[in-house]
């Protein structure tokens, strides 16, 4: 039976109302936000190590907790739920060998200890049974740690930030090895980070938190390229964001006025109505320089604005441009071997392009809040 | 050589070591655990043995032991002038010690871990025996070991409680006391010579125990996980 977990919780904390409600199944859900957006607390809360002042958390038909109005309240200790949790620096008992440590949840005896040694196997770690901790690599001490938490035999393990400190090529295998064992295992795994590299490595799932709340829950591209509201679009670090008033919709898109030009954007799922003022992002690798001398493409019909270079910054992947278009300034990113016919040096001037499927409007919640945020954005304040 | 005096003296200390660990380990773990008002003024009036003149303890002893105390009318627990006053008194002052040694150490443990275990499945009873406890030992034995060295040199309450009778009531440091004061100084040199040799590997026993890897266990689990594994990788 593929197990199911439910999550509804509300707590006040010193520094946030903590209100989560989410349900998944066996799948990666990354918790994705800021730190102290609660997502620790969330953790420790299904564990059973914080208790919410009400909410329901249903593991399968199993009440781990329940206080509402109108029913008896339940509250089953953490020992009890045996929820496999691995600690942000892991938790590993010191005094005790890597086989000792995975044996714990198992009890005493040889029995214990073979299946132990048979999930250390698992984690390719076998050599090291004998190893304490601190004899151990930081990623070796998280798989053991990894290895403990399916000794309770959990269908739920939930990580918080349980790799932020390993270098990358250890998270990576680390993250690989994560998804077998998930797919292998049937798990539930609930892994909190503030690292969206890390969240693309490893997710099925995204929710993005802040402060206390789940602003947004789906699949990794849908929320990336399509962010509920602004403040979602910010924390996955979006920029080009832009505000614009709708002058028509038609049946293939909507048709913006931004300083005075024109933009054809894609047609959202709620169509905004002419004359409101909307939020939209393009994101730099979608904008593209035209060839003054050479044909357009077909989509490239569109869209076409003047701009002038004011910025020049080689990235990790792409190239960075900052473009002056009007009162604002865009961001493109590029390939390293791209425009090599182009004058892209600072200061000139240049025609961009991009796709109306590029302009993706953002559903406004409506908020003067997040129309002050966006105000307050650099790709917005960047001035020629 | 006083050899009744040393022979007691070494009953008394190991009644007293035990007194100490016993009542000393759970006061430590109230300490360490739980807060509750009035937290400081308790940890204060159980630190006082260590900085009162010998002869008040005593005095607190005799009040205590003596007639018209519960402990005497209501139980009819007569130790007054008997070698188990020795024990109260060796107690009493050693007590502090162990607490203080035992109650830090026992602060010192992460509370993740035993947050950790509690998500494994382990109960209160066994996460304190198999985290909390073998992670503070290190500090609980210097406790111990401290308690008992106090114990055994504990001199000016005992003579107070005890009434030093030779032979029957009589312990070293007091009998080092009468030594002197007989101007049996050959007696006297020995006797002193067996307590600064007893305090001296006491107290480098600490030292060991404090210097040694924080993280490392002691060998003997070690051998014995070698040994398991060993068994069944056969």
């Amino acid at each position: 039976m593929q197990p199911r977990l439910r999550v509804e919780l509300r707590r006040r904390l010193d520094q946030l109302q903590l209100d989560i409600r989410f349900e998944m199944g066996s799948e990666i859900l990354v918790l994705f936000g800021p730190s102290g957006a609660g997502k620790t607390q969330t953790l420790q809360a299904i564990a059973g190590l914080m208790t919410p002042d009400e909410g329901l958390i249903c593991l399968n038909d199993t009440i781990l907790f329940r206080r509402q109005s109108g029913s008896p309240a339940i509250n089953l200790p953490p020992r009890r739920r045996r929820i496999g949790y691995v600690f942000q620096h892991n938790a590993l008992f010191p005094h005790m060998t890597a086989l000792d440590n995975v044996a714990f949840p198992l009890g005493n005896g040889a029995q214990a200890r073979r299946r132990a040694y048979d999930l250390l196997e698992r984690m390719h770690l076998a050599h090291l049974a004998w190893r304490k901790p601190h004899e151990l690599s930081g990623g070796q001490q998280q798989r053991v740690a990894i290895a403990r938490a399916l000794a309770t035999e959990s269908p739920v393990i939930l990580f918080d930030e349980s790799f932020s400190a390993l270098d990358q090529p250890v998270r990576d295998r680390l993250h690989a090895d994560l998804r077998a064992l998930q797919a292998e295992r049937d798990l539930v795994v609930i892994y909190v980070t503030h690292n969206l590299n890390d969240a693309f490595a490893i997710g099925h799932r995204i929710a993005i938190v802040r402060e206390g709340r789940i602003e947004q829950i789906g699949s990794l591209p849908e929320v990336c390229r399509y962010p509920i509201n602004v403040r979602v679009a910010q924390l996955l670090g979006l920029t080009n964001i832009i505000r614009a008033r709708v002058i028509r919709r038609d049946l293939e898109g909507v048709w913006l006025d931004w300083q005075g030009w024109q933009i054809a954007a894609a047609l959202p799922a709620q169509p905004p109505t002419p004359g409101t003022v909307v939020t939209a992002f393009i994101r730099p690798e979608e904008i593209r320089l035209v060839y003054p001398d050479r044909p357009l493409h077909r989509f490239a019909g569109h869209n076409l604005l003047p701009g002038r270079i004011i910025e020049r910054r080689p990235g990790w992947r792409l190239y960075y441009l900052q473009v002056a278009v009007g009162e604002t300034a865009l961001e493109i990113a590029h390939p390293y071997a791209a425009y090599a016919d182009l004058e892209t040096g600072l200061g000139c001037h240049v025609q961009i392009g991009f796709r109306p499927e590029s302009v993706i409007i953002i559903p406004d919640g409506g908020t003067t809040e997040a129309s002050a945020q966006v105000a307050d954005h650099p790709s917005l304040c960047h001035r020629a | 050589m006083n050899w009744p005096a040393f022979w007691l003296s070494l009953q008394v200390t190991a009644l007293a070591t035990c007194g100490i660990f016993v009542i000393g380990l759970p006061i430590a773990i109230w300490l360490a655990r739980v807060k509750f008002p009035g937290q400081t003024l308790v940890e204060t009036a159980l630190m006082l043995p260590l900085v009162l003149p010998p002869s008040v303890v005593g005095y607190y002893l005799l009040l205590a032991l003596g007639r018209g105390s519960p402990l005497v009318e209501w139980f009819q627990i007569r130790i007054l002038f008997s070698w188990p006053a020795a024990v109260v008194a060796a107690v009493v002052v050693g007590l502090p010690l162990m607490i203080q040694s035992s109650k830090a150490a026992l602060a010192n443990v992460d509370l993740r871990l035993e947050q950790a275990a509690r998500t494994l499945g382990a109960s209160e009873l066994r996460i304190f025996l198999r985290i909390t406890l073998p992670l503070a030992r290190r500090g609980i034995i210097a406790g111990i070991v401290l308690g008992g060295a106090r114990a055994l040199g504990e001199f000016g309450a005992t003579l107070m409680v005890t009434g030093n009778i030779p032979g029957r009531t009589q312990t070293l440091p007091v009998a080092i006391y009468d030594a002197v004061q007989a101007q049996r100084y050959a007696d006297a040199h020995l006797m002193v010579l067996v307590m600064t040799a007893i305090a001296f590997v006491g107290l480098w026993w600490v030292r060991q125990l404090e210097r040694a890897r924080p993280l490392r266990s002691s060998p003997v689990v070690t051998e014995q996980g070698e040994e398991d594994a060993t068994a069944f990788a056969r």
